[in-house]
């Protein structure tokens, strides 16, 4: 009768997910190729193209091994500053919760800002010059701001792959966030809003000012330039689109190049990342070993430990960290359940006033950044910590003591009692 | 509520125990880790249950939290397969090795371990250190 009953519970939770997502959890819908991309898969030319612009650009790589340098040369009209941005055509999501008072009003708008277009790997290349400009960012540490440092390297004016990403927006509401929606879908902002809202997502989504900018063009006088550049580990694999550019009109033709990553290197499409699969399995293996032998899930070390390592999403590392441990919770109710050492009332009782928390929680993921995340797991930990010294103190190891023999004495009868039945 | 254990009866009070599974339940899915640390604590102390009454029952009540909130995260799209997989392998294997090791180490502590790691990585994530 037990097991009936949690398969209807697992059912009805079910159709409450499936009616729940066509009802008001308004999906992004599947995305549509950016204009840029198609453009660049039409002509991946390598050798130099003639264009009316007067810019010419060639790399010298096509193809690279989980990252590596690729030299762009080229020619630009004398004297004009040349901008390289290269961009991935595999798409990864960005989203952004705006709860920053207006500078003018100090009202709170609470927008979410969420795009599943963003490019898995956007950078733009500036003039060796802006290196002060860079280099100033990069000391503003968190606060640093997308459009500030485009605007003062003169990027700005360039600034084109994510400009147009499709970006959704959601008005939150208190009782949106209750029923557990991401709150009204709000109408498509104009090119330049969407474009500002693109530079923030860029943040969120690449954290640092090094994973977007750096300032490695070297333009000579007669306006040939050369860059090379340094692409990272660890990113997509697929097409990787380059244009220089002077200014917004004025711009080469684009190369592509291949970024190829092979076994034991993976990528999770779903976090934007490639990592070689061997060191987080590793790296679960030791903590869930850990976890079941202090008798707490692993999640807690586990989860901050991920999102400190490697370049992944808090939202994908909470969503695909959480599954694992069904598996041995399911058969710990069993075995439990088989001894007859479960209070379904009272577990029940309290597992629907669970079932309606885990409603909201995974919604409020996507509000917080990856630093209030980290901040508030600080808090979570020290807590966590307390409650485990308080498990070692005399006074608790006293009355577990006498608890674990009825508890023994209880499993002892209980075997007695199965072994009866048989018999 | 009256809770019958094995003939033992335990008064509790559900309100508490509810609105503290909610919030841990919030919290938990959230930050996309179990909750049972907390849980165990909750109906030991807040409700004044033995501990061999709370262990069975509050893993049942964190399944709830866990179906919900796994299913939820699959819906914003927060579940990635290939990931899933990375970390799932080693937790099946773990849950095998653990018990090995847990015949051979005392408690008590791994308590203290994990207390002291715990608050290094919490202040690592404050930013602290």
């Amino acid at each position: 009768m037990k097991r009936w009953l949690s398969v209807a519970v697992a059912l009805a939770a079910a159709a409450f997910m499936l009616w729940q997502d066509g009802a008001f959890a308004a999906k992004p819908e599947a995305p549509a190729p950016a204009k840029a991309e198609t453009k660049g898969d039409a002509k991946p030319e390598q050798k130099p193209a003639e264009n009316s612009s007067g810019v010419t650009m060639q790399i010298d790589k096509t193809t690279i091994d989980n990252g590596g340098t690729i030299t762009v040369t080229g020619t630009a009209p004398a004297g004009k500053p040349v901008f390289i941005e290269i961009y991935a055509s595999e798409k990864v999501r960005a989203s952004r919760f705006d709860a920053d008072p207006d500078p003018k009003t100090g009202q709170r708008p609470y927008i979410l800002y969420m795009t599943e277009e963003m490019p898995a790997y956007y950078k733009v290349i500036v003039p060796k010059d802006k290196k002060d400009v860079f280099e100033a960012t990069k000391k503003e540490g968190r606060a640093w701001s997308v459009s500030k440092v485009l605007k003062e390297t003169g990027a700005d004016a360039v600034y084109s792959a994510p400009a147009k990403i499709k970006i959704d927006r959601y008005q939150a509401t208190l009782m949106g966030s209750i029923i557990g929606s991401r709150g009204d879908l709000l109408a498509p902002m104009d090119d330049k809003e969407n474009a500002r809202r693109s530079m923030q997502l860029l943040k969120a989504r690449f954290r640092s000012v090094g994973n977007i900018m750096s300032p490695d063009v070297e333009v000579n006088p007669d306006g040939s330039f050369k860059a090379v550049v340094k692409v990272r580990e660890g990113l997509a694999p697929g097409k990787y689109t380059v244009v220089a550019a002077v200014d917004k009109g004025t711009k080469s033709a684009p190369a592509t190049f291949e970024n190829k990553i092979a076994f034991p290197n993976m990528y999770l499409s779903n976090a934007g990342t490639s990592l070689n699969v061997f060191w987080p399995a590793l790296l679960a293996f030791a903590v869930t070993t850990f976890g079941v032998l202090m008798g707490a899930g692993g999640g807690f070390i586990l989860n901050p430990l991920l999102v400190s390592i490697w370049p992944l999403p808090h939202t994908v590392v909470a969503g695909t960290v959480m599954p694992t441990v069904l598996f041995s919770q399911g058969s710990g109710i069993y075995n439990y359940s088989k001894i007859k050492f479960i209070n379904w009332k009272l577990g029940i009782t309290i597992g629907c006033a669970m079932l309606a928390g885990g409603f909201i929680g995974p919604k409020l993921t996507e509000m917080v950044t990856l630093d209030q995340y980290k901040f508030v797991f600080g808090w979570i930990l020290i807590v966590l910590a307390l409650l485990m010294a308080w498990q070692t103190t005399p006074g608790y190891l006293a009355k577990n003591k006498k608890e674990q023999a009825i508890l023994k004495e209880f499993q002892k009868r209980a075997k007695e009692a199965a072994e009866a039945k048989k018999a | 509520m009256i809770v019958n254990f094995w003939g033992h009866e335990f008064k509790v009070n559900i309100v508490l125990g509810c609105i503290g599974g909610f919030l841990i339940a919030i919290v938990s899915s959230m930050f996309g880790f179990g909750g049972g640390p907390f849980m165990t604590p909750l109906l030991a102390v807040g409700l004044g249950l033995p501990m061999y009454v709370v262990v069975g029952s509050s893993l049942l009540a964190i399944f709830f939290n866990t179906v919900m909130g796994t299913m939820r995260h699959y819906q914003f799209g927060n579940f990635d397969l290939t990931f899933f997989l990375i970390m799932f392998i080693p937790a099946i294997l773990a849950g095998f090795v653990a018990p090995q090791i847990a015949k051979r180490i005392s408690p008590l502590w791994v308590k203290r371990v994990a207390v002291v790691g715990l608050l290094i990585l919490a202040f690592q994530l404050l930013g602290l250190i």
